[in-house]
């Protein structure tokens, strides 16, 4: 889409919640170390923060939101409007932001929906919410954002990881624009999908055993499909030129933005689009390491885990871009002026 | 035309071997325990950055051998 800016608009805040259960991708038998050595190095992530089982995305996100309704001061009565983005909501139906609504006691009479989107779903967040908050018929609302990753076949296992986000937005008439590009490819859906479970393929007892798919390795059908190759092309072919675009369209050159906040996917898709766009790494943080792939909550947890306090000090500019599945990609120019981000939270 | 050195030094480099390897021409892909996903996502990588070509999954899997996926540049280059 054509850029857009969102006008009287202020980002307040930001808390991101992860789960206090550490896993290592050295954890493995000593037979597999140098090969998971090998992997390690290249997708760059070494441990994960993995929900119990009896532990949601949501319930991450409720620790998140709470404390920044605290730390904003906010009372319960002043939010006007509640939007989750998750890919792993607590049941197929009803959506969870209904539920958080009830379990934050925000009023009954607030929107409150889900938007089902993954690794580009920040930036969607903060544009639908800003959307809505624009006129100033409303006046504050959340945005929470992140999943808990779940339907894993073993050899993906080492790539995903949780977390839970709350984004708190503000109708203010002093407040910057913020510029968004939404982008959405279709014909690309097979790359990362969820094949079962839903209407067009309700999950059956066969599902769960390994079946040849297409003459490749034996996989469930019940788990998730990530065409790596595809992914990849998608990310570097796509990425770097939507951060370009972003850019000439707001006239802001990219020299004047201060961080470049990826979607953090893995290293080699994320180094590669780093060194396309000639940044230094400085500018642009990473959490891979300590915290893998954490989907949409992937650039929110970047923030507090990484620039917390320059943003909470200081006034900056922020190039934010989300990429994965959909195929979807959306990029977001963010001015903040110290922002309220309490320390990043575990649950 | 590039030189098949050259390429073999981007190749090495780009699957991370585990342990050294020779390469030649005709080594079979089938043949390189390291020859996985990984690898792939090297290689196209390696491609896009050092060749300017971009090489899908499937491209890379219709390849026997080191020498085929050394002439995806020539091909891919007209």
């Amino acid at each position: 889409m054509a850029l857009t800016s969102i006008l009287n608009v202020r980002y307040r805040g930001l808390a991101s919640c992860v789960p206090k259960n550490v896993v290592s991708n050295f954890d493995c038998p000593p037979e597999q170390r140098s090969e998971r050595e090998r992997l390690v190095r290249n997708i760059g992530i070494e441990t994960r923060r993995i929900c119990h089982s009896w532990q949601c995305f949501s319930d991450l996100a409720v620790v998140a939101a709470e404390k920044l309704l605290v730390e904003l001061g906010w009372e319960r009565d002043d939010v006007d409007a509640l939007i989750v983005v998750t890919q792993s909501p607590d049941y197929l139906m009803p959506g969870s932001a209904i539920l958080i609504q009830d379990r934050l006691k925000l009023r009954t009479s607030i929107p409150a929906f889900d938007i089902n989107l993954g690794c580009s779903g920040y930036p969607y967040g903060l544009y639908v919410l800003g959307s809505m908050l624009t006129s100033g018929a409303i006046r504050r609302g959340l945005v929470l954002v992140g999943d808990k990753s779940a339907w894993l076949p073993d050899s993906l296992l080492p790539l995903f990881s949780d977390c839970g986000t709350a984004t708190a937005l503000e109708y203010d008439t002093n407040a910057p624009p913020m510029h968004f590009d939404l982008n959405s490819d279709g014909s690309g859906y097979r790359a990362i999908m969820m094949p079962v479970g839903g209407a067009r393929e309700r999950t059956d007892f066969y599902h769960f055993n390994p079946q040849n798919a297409e003459g490749s390795e034996k996989r469930r059908p019940v788990d998730l499909i990530l065409d790596g190759a595809a992914v990849l092309n998608f990310s570097i072919a796509r990425v770097p030129v939507a951060v370009k675009q972003i850019c000439e369209t707001a006239a802001t050159p990219l020299a004047d933005i201060d961080y470049l906040v990826l979607h953090q996917a893995n290293r080699m898709i994320n180094e590669t689009i780093r060194k396309k766009l000639g940044l230094a790494a400085e500018k642009v943080p990473s959490t891979l390491h300590e915290f893998g792939n954490t989907s949409s909550a992937s650039i929110p947890l970047t923030m507090t885990a990484r620039i917390r306090e320059d943003l909470t000090l200081n006034g900056r500019k922020s190039l934010l871009c989300g990429f994965g599945i959909g195929l979807s990609w959306a990029s977001c120019i963010l001015e903040t002026d110290r922002i309220c981000m309490p320390a990043l939270l575990e649950a | 035309m590039e030189d098949f050195d050259n390429f073999v030094a981007n190749f090495t480099s780009a699957v991370d071997f585990q342990e050294e390897r020779e390469i030649r021409a005709d080594t079979k892909l089938a043949d390189l325990p390291e020859w996985d996903s990984l690898a792939a996502l090297g290689v196209i990588i390696m491609f896009d950055t050092e060749y300017g070509v971009t090489i899908t999954g499937g491209d890379l899997k219709a390849c026997p051998t080191i020498s085929s996926i050394f002439e995806l540049i020539q091909a891919r280059r007209k």
